[in-house]
């Protein structure tokens, strides 16, 4: 079933301050078995958003729909939707088995359907052999895959994913990121994935939107946003290292905007660049370095190969091609072309 | 000897000096424990063995006086009586405590007032709860009877009749649920909101919410509670049975607190009566351990 959230707007009244506007006017499209990822810094609204459309928050105005059907207003339960919490929240009292079984059990399904459901969700997600544990017991990987077994045995018609994999380590995280966008392919359900981790909405997405302030600063395919961001905040936020951005006049370009370049996309030289400076660190990366270089009062970013780098207080020169140049209005502004 | 002998006293000598860092804190409630309760109780102990009136020295009877309580009709009534107003009481009180917590966790307009209200017969002093509570059960002009009266139900019994009596101490005692309430709206407020929010995405009712979710994760704590209103109730259900029925109607409210302090002041058998406090610490002991038993057998603790 597809998700369409019109126009959200969600405020927090505060006590002796301005009421919070958490989202503000946020659209939202997901399609029929599409994973779209919302990623944000903290406070950008992303976990409202999504708890906008599970239910749990009211809306001061605009519409959610699940299937083409209107469901602003309507009480969580009946949305069809499944949620997997930050932290998971599973009982601390009840089995693996009765966790998983929590929603079918309140819903009043009969016992054997139950355990069928269970068991069959458990061997899915390879927990088969817990079910008889308290979440106590498990390890993080674990109570994750508990977690996501409670959000599909009710076959919902939306997944909400709230940074499930924050709480696990990284080889962990990565094999769980492949596990959970292989699970969501095989059950073909909408998926609303919420992240402040741009390597996961990155590594994840069909689709990727950007959050700010409550408000979508962009949104579209990953590889779309990494080559055109339409703007500087979505330039720095969404990469591994953040865009370098310097004022048009420093580059000797005429006009009031400011110039954009990938710290992989520079190359550094002994002399004659388009930039001057002085490595002021270096850290190693792997098979590369990022260098760290002062450009008058300007920090850049430089990724170059670990045999490459430079040596600490070296005087370097910066360079790049015309085509990764990227043109903004502003250090904080929209892209222009 | 060797390094047998050593390790002990390392051990001792560890103990010592752990004792001098950060124990030395607990000095003024341990002082005041043992003046005002481990010594008391251990006199008490000793006098449970003899014959003592407060005239002349103790003088030793061995087990005669726990011989004597065996055979005490008195003592054993006394027991029951309070062992059922425990019964009635304590989950009524348990209930009630919990039910008010439920419903006041949330901060909303009036809940404070509400609180306030149900920690209130708490606060106020025991003798004045009971005061109280002999106007409203007075059989004369009480409002409760003469409610009753009014609606043709003639007089209850109240402070007449044993059943009548005892149902109205229970009321008294079940309505001084403060302590409870706090301990049960404490550990309503423990339970994180997250897990009601998935409760209500997983599609749960209402009672399905408070049975599964909340009543499941604050059986720990409401058990322990069941535990201390029973001791409550087995030990010290004392000044509403004295100041409002004195054990009265025919012995139906005489509970073993009272009858032991009948045994001691009444009857001046200071001997005797450390007996009975002995027998009623000892069979306390063992309600208690059951109910520990029992609550872990279910999980709760």
């Amino acid at each position: 079933m597809t998700v369409a959230v019109e126009h959200v707007r969600c405020v927090y009244a505060r006590r002796r301050a301005d009421p919070l506007v958490a989202l503000d006017g946020v659209s939202l499209a997901v399609d029929d078995g599409e994973l779209v990822v919302v990623v944000g810094p903290s406070g950008s609204g992303k976990t409202t958003l999504l708890r906008a459309v599970a239910g749990l928050e009211p809306l001061a105005s605009g519409r959610v729909r699940i299937g083409g059907r209107d469901v602003t207003g309507e009480p969580p339960a009946s949305r069809r939707v499944a949620m997997v919490f930050q932290e998971y929240a599973l009982l601390p009292h009840l089995s693996v088995f009765e966790n998983v079984a929590f929603g079918l059990r309140a819903r009043g399904v009969p016992a054997d359907e139950v355990a069928r459901a269970v068991n069959d969700a458990a061997q899915l997600l390879d927990i088969a052999g817990l079910v008889d544990r308290r979440p106590a017991e498990l390890s993080g990987g674990q109570r994750q895959r508990v977690a996501l077994a409670r959000a599909m045995v009710r076959h919902p018609a939306v997944f909400l994913l709230d940074e499930p994999l924050s709480s696990l380590d990284t080889e962990l995280r990565l094999r769980a990121r492949a596990e959970t966008r292989a699970l969501q392919r095989r059950l073909g359900v909408a998926t609303v994935y919420v992240t402040h981790d741009q390597h996961e909405a990155m590594a994840l997405a069909d689709r990727v939107v950007v959050l700010r302030d409550g408000r979508v600063e962009q949104e579209g395919a990953p590889a779309d946003l990494y080559a055109e961001p339409a703007n500087a905040f979505v330039a720095r936020f969404l990469a591994a290292l953040p865009m370098n951005l310097v004022p048009a006049a420093q580059v000797g370009q005429r006009g009031e905007h400011v110039v954009g370049v990938r710290p992989e996309r520079i190359r550094l030289a002994p002399r004659d660049g388009r930039l001057t400076g002085r490595v002021i660190a270096v850290e190693p990366a792997g098979d590369d370095a990022v260098v760290h270089v002062l450009v008058g009062a300007l920090r850049l970013l430089v990724k170059t190969s670990w045999a490459g780098r430079p040596a600490t207080d070296d005087g370097v020169a910066l360079t790049w091609e015309d085509a990764d140049e990227h043109r903004f209005a502003s250090f904080d502004g929209p892209r222009l072309t | 000897m060797g390094g047998r002998g050593r390790a002990p006293v390392r051990l001792v000598r560890r103990a010592a000096a752990d004792v001098t860092r950060r124990d030395w804190l607990a000095a003024p409630y341990v002082v005041g424990l043992t003046a005002l309760v481990v010594l008391p109780a251990g006199l008490a102990g000793y006098l449970a063995f003899t014959d003592y009136y407060g005239f002349t020295a103790p003088e030793w009877a061995g087990l005669d006086n726990l011989g004597r309580a065996l055979d005490d009709g008195q003592f054993w009534l006394a027991l029951g009586n309070a062992a059922l107003l425990a019964l009635l009481v304590v989950p009524v009180r348990l209930a009630l405590a919990t039910g008010c917590a439920l419903l006041l966790h949330r901060r909303r307009r009036g809940a404070s007032l509400a609180r306030v209200s149900a920690y209130l017969p708490s606060v106020i002093p025991d003798a004045a709860w009971a005061l109280l509570w002999l106007w409203l059960l007075n059989p004369l002009y009480g409002p409760i009877a003469l409610a009753a009266r009014a609606v043709g139900f003639g007089s209850l019994g109240l402070l007449t009749e044993p059943w009548p009596t005892r149902l109205g101490i229970a009321a008294m005692l079940g309505l001084q649920l403060g302590e409870s309430f706090v301990v049960a709206l404490a550990a309503r407020n423990l339970i994180p909101d997250r897990y009601y929010e998935m409760a209500a995405v997983e599609g749960a009712r209402p009672w399905y919410t408070v049975r599964r979710l909340s009543l499941a994760l604050m059986a720990p704590l409401l058990a322990l509670l069941a535990v201390r209103d029973v001791i409550l109730m087995l030990q010290v259900s004392f000044v509403p049975v004295l100041l409002v029925t004195d054990g009265g109607p025919r012995y139906a409210t005489l509970t073993s607190p009272l009858d032991i302090y009948r045994e001691a002041f009444l009857y001046g058998d200071l001997g005797y009566a450390s007996a009975l406090s002995l027998l009623l610490l000892v069979l306390t002991g063992l309600v208690v351990g059951l109910q520990l038993l029992l609550a872990r057998r279910l999980r709760w603790i």
